[in-house]
């Protein structure tokens, strides 16, 4: 039972966790549908002694905020623009504000604010990263580099998952070691801004400066063969060493590609062991077999080298030979008579509809 | 301290935040969001069904409503990719039909889908509402029946350009009577006739439906028979637009339309016969998007057509509008966000129509809010692609197809390198960008300094060497899709910037010289990445590793090799085993 005051007011009585009690007018604390549920089912709130304890995380600060949005949407005669602009002022407080109203609107059960709060974070929240976000909201960034990139997890016993899983254990112990020496940053994960020279010491496998890394890793893998008996002349070894079903002779260095002759396996393998170029694909399990000749990746270690000194060469000369291949006009037929055979020729069964439509298709076979 | 609120509180957040980007964002900033977000994730959008498998999806987002997956790599499109590629939703839909009973919305592009899986859709999810296959290929009009049938709630059943065994135009009969709540119906594709009484009733009893693309077999003279009863028709496609002169039936035909106040879209014409355009002339102020580019019209009629229709933001049309018809859509259509040119005779190496550069410079210099473009034409100067350079900095997409391959600018004779630079220099916001042309590998230097945001590029016929592909792959940030070919590029290129192909969603190279022993070195070097060698010689194997292979297609994944690839692909061990 409320107390009746001279000026015909009824009051309500509510306590915030800190302990402080406040009086608040009846129709306005009434619009909370949780403080109403409490009036109604207990009889709380008509006195100080018997004030309503609110939730936890309704502080006295967000209360304020709370009653006078309250106090505002309970009166009758608001046209729906006023509402709306009084709503657009209400809810522009700093985020920290914003994440304790919502939160506390929500244990007040009051909706149509839970409502306007949310949408506002949402606003917030929308088309920001990652980063930008946690620091909007102070929130740690404790996922780790494993889950951000999302690592499969053993589901069955297809040894191809479990090849994959070793490959990611070892990606996860690259990744241990690089925290020790520096933060990674998850942004730049994706970003490659390694120069052409790091990426060539990427592929021929070393970390820093290729030639000295090889040198070293060379003597690494010499000191290996040594303790693997030495296959130059036995068969027994061919199929771990050379996978390959043929090899190349000498004659690919003067770009004679087709020719094909197994009995130069033989010849290969024994100079296999002296090549340490093949150290160039870093592998630490020994058991890896690359399966590539090594001619051949001698030969396009060689040109990539290559190609990396080219691209950091003056532009002009290949300028001027752009411009003398730029002086022939070539005209070439437009359709690939294969393809529009091979179309036409299914397509026969079809009706006049698909045809058409297929029929645009084809003519962009060599454009797009 | 963190600002925190309560689990449900941030799910509430969460549900006003849609797209993938931000949820993908959101999914990353912590643990706690990370788990909360992919609980109440609804849709999910696979952009490569091979990057990805159903067990992983799943096992993720245990409470989705929505799946959009797309299979083929866009050359498919082109007969590109070899019968029997891939792309099969079967093993999605078992696994959703375990996992997602209420499942309701299913998108799908370029994917290969049975009758079987059109059974399954039908069967295991109760709430299943739209249905929309785009390019897939794979099942026959039972399998629609078996939809029609099944679905209760159906709203929207979209088949465009999909490749259906048509058996009967009979499966239509199958939507139950009690079927009143189909929106959207697209069945343009679709080759038999259907039984048009049926299709009348369901049109009937049907008050939501917004959408509605008949197939050409659907005569002119029912056309406003079905028009009468949708009028809430935003989107319309009519059949074979021909009959006999008639003139009840141009009034019949012009009332109909009329009656469809709402009428934003149309397409269809097949078969035009001139007499009956004036019939569309009620809605055309009304109308934002017209698709002609089945309408065999000449540019007179195109004109006096286009001339009405003040609203346009998007128009596709065949070549025949000529340069005089796109000098008046530039004069009357200012809101034009989006143009496509189709050829008409794309074989015939004598142009048959007046169409050249001319008409999207017009247009560039007209329409000020251009963004797209797709265009056919048989020349192109330098100064024409810096005019329409300067004149719509806001281009998005930029798709220039030059029928013949590899002409220079026909003015000067010089490679369209500078146009084409022009183009990505000026358009900052470009984000899809196809060339042609004789180009060298200078424009490469171009794209790849300037074009920041470019997504997807399609090269075909282009530059010298190497040096081009390592611009593109070295300078273009946002770079996701690469399609290539028959262009100069081989190894050296493809090995200096292997860490890059790591960043983006996929990379389409066919009839480039790139030998066997690089794609093995890929595969070995590339983690979360699938190498795979399309080549219909058989075995690369028993060739020399320095022999160049047919095709090639690598994108990152997380789901490991394919177990479903055909004999005529092979994947690029990770240990440099020799490919199965």
């Amino acid at each position: 039972m409320a107390i009746v005051r001279p000026e015909m007011k009824s009051y309500i009585w509510l306590q915030t966790t800190d302990g402080s009690i406040q009086e608040v007018e009846e129709e306005v604390a009434m619009f909370c549908p949780m403080i109403c549920r409490e009036v109604l089912q207990t009889g709380m709130g008509s006195s100080k002694n018997y004030a309503i304890k609110l939730p936890q995380r309704v502080n006295p600060a967000v209360l304020g905020l709370i009653l006078d949005y309250c106090r505002f949407h309970q009166l009758p005669g608001h046209s729906n623009k006023e509402l709306k602009t009084y709503d657009e002022k209400f809810i522009r407080l700093d985020t920290k504000n914003l994440c304790e109203l919502t939160s506390a609107a929500d244990s007040l059960q009051l909706r149509p604010l839970v409502d306007l709060t949310s949408r506002a974070l949402a606003r917030i929240i929308e088309g920001k990263t990652p980063e930008e976000i946690r620091e909007t909201f102070h929130l740690p960034d404790d996922l780790t580099e494993e889950e951000k990139l999302e690592p499969l997890r053993n589901m069955t016993d297809d040894p191809r998952i479990r090849l994959l899983n070793r490959l990611y254990a070892r990606k996860r112990k690259e990744l241990k070691e690089r925290e020790k020496v520096k933060n990674v940053e998850v942004a730049e994960e994706h970003m490659d801004k390694r120069s052409v020279d790091d990426l060539l010491s990427f592929i021929n496998g070393g970390d820093g400066d290729s030639k000295c890394v090889r040198s070293a890793k060379n003597k690494k893998k010499n000191r290996r063969r040594k303790d693997q008996p030495r296959n130059s002349a036995s068969n027994n070894d061919n199929e771990n060493r050379e996978k390959e079903t043929e090899s190349l002779n000498s004659a690919h260095y003067n770009g004679a590609v087709e020719d094909v002759s197994s009995s130069n396996r033989a010849l290969m393998l024994q100079d296999s062991s002296s090549a340490t170029l093949l150290s160039n694909l870093d592998f630490d399990d020994a058991d890896i077999d690359d399966g590539l000749d090594p001619a051949l990746k001698e030969e396009i270690d060689r040109e990539v080298e290559d190609f990396a000194r080219r691209l950091n060469s003056v532009w002009p000369e290949r300028m001027q030979e752009i411009y003398a291949l730029g002086q022939e006009r070539r005209l070439l037929q437009i359709h690939g008579n294969s393809s529009v055979a091979r179309y036409t020729g299914k397509r026969n069964g079809s009706s006049m509809n698909v045809a058409h439509l297929f029929y645009r298709k084809l003519i962009l076979i060599v454009f797009l | 301290m963190a600002y925190s609120f309560p689990e449900e509180v941030l799910e509430y957040v969460l549900s006003f935040i849609k797209t993938d980007k931000d949820r993908n964002a959101v999914s990353l900033v912590c643990k706690s969001w990370y788990e909360i977000e992919r609980w109440c994730r609804r849709r999910v959008f696979i952009g490569n069904c091979y990057a990805v498998n159903p067990r992983i999806m799943i096992r993720r987002f245990p409470e989705i409503r929505s799946v959009e997956i797309k299979g083929k790599p866009h050359f498919a499109d082109f007969n590109l990719v070899p019968e029997g590629w891939g792309g099969y939703f079967h093993p999605w839909v078992v696994a959703m039909a375990r996992a997602y009973p209420m499942l309701e919305e299913i998108r799908l592009k370029r994917m290969v889908v049975s009758d079987d899986c059109l059974e399954m859709i039908a069967k295991s999810f109760k709430n299943f509402r739209v249905l929309v296959m785009s390019s897939c290929e794979g099942f026959s009009t039972d399998g629609l029946a078996c939809i029609a049938a099944n679905c209760r709630n159906l709203r929207e059943l979209d088949l465009r350009e999909s490749e259906v065994e048509d058996l009967s135009g009979h499966w239509l009969s199958h939507f139950p009577d009690t079927c009143t709540s189909l929106e959207s119906l697209n069945i343009a594709c679709l080759g038999s006739e259907v039984c048009f009484s049926a299709l009348e009733r369901l049109v009937s009893r049907c008050p939501n439906l917004r959408k509605l693309q008949l197939n050409r077999t659907v005569p002119l003279e029912k056309l406003p028979n079905l028009l009468i009863r949708a009028p809430e028709l935003v989107e319309f496609g009519t059949g074979a637009y021909s009959a006999e002169l008639r003139p009840e039936l141009l009034s019949n035909l012009v009332n109909a339309f009329a009656g469809c106040k709402k009428l934003k879209a149309l397409s269809g014409f097949w078969d035009v016969v001139p007499a009956y355009i004036p019939a569309i002339y009620p809605v055309c102020c009304g109308l934002t998007s017209l698709n002609l580019s089945y309408a065999n019209i000449q540019s007179p009629d195109i004109i006096k057509l286009v001339s009405q229709c003040q609203n346009l933001q998007r128009l596709w049309v065949l070549d025949y509008i000529e340069d005089s018809g796109l000098d008046v859509l530039a004069t009357c259509c200012k809101k034009l966000e989006e143009l496509r040119v189709f050829p008409s005779d794309p074989y015939d190496v004598e142009p048959n129509v007046s169409l050249t550069e001319q008409g999207l410079v017009s247009v560039s210099e007209g329409c000020p809010k251009l963004q797209s473009v797709l265009y056919f034409c048989r020349r192109m100067s330098n100064a024409a692609l810096f005019t329409i350079a300067k004149n719509s900095p806001n281009l998005i997409r930029f798709r220039l197809c030059i029928i013949e391959a590899r002409a220079p600018d026909y003015l000067t004779y010089e490679p369209l390198d500078a146009g084409f630079g022009a183009i990505v220099e000026n358009c900052r916001e470009l984000r899809r960008l196809s060339l042609s042309g004789f180009l060298t590998d200078r424009v490469f230097e171009y794209i790849g300094k300037h074009a920041k945001k470019l997504e997807m590029l399609s090269i075909a016929f282009a530059g010298q060497g190497d040096l081009g592909l390592h611009h593109v792959l070295s300078g273009c940030d946002s770079l996701r899709k690469l399609e290539i070919r028959d262009c100069p590029f081989g190894d050296k290129a493809l090995l200096a910037n292997a860490a890059k192909l790591e960043t983006m969603r996929s990379l389409w190279m066919s009839s480039c010289p790139v030998s066997y022993g690089a794609c093995k070195l890929l595969g070995q070097k590339l983690r979360r990445v699938n190498v795979e060698v399309i080549d219909e010689r058989g075995t690369p194997e028993s060739r020399p590793d320095s022999c160049h292979i047919e095709k090639l297609y690598i994108y990152r994944t997380l789901s490991g090799p394919r177990v479903d690839t055909p004999d005529f692909i092979w994947t690029m061990d990770e240990e440099g085993n020799t490919p199965q």
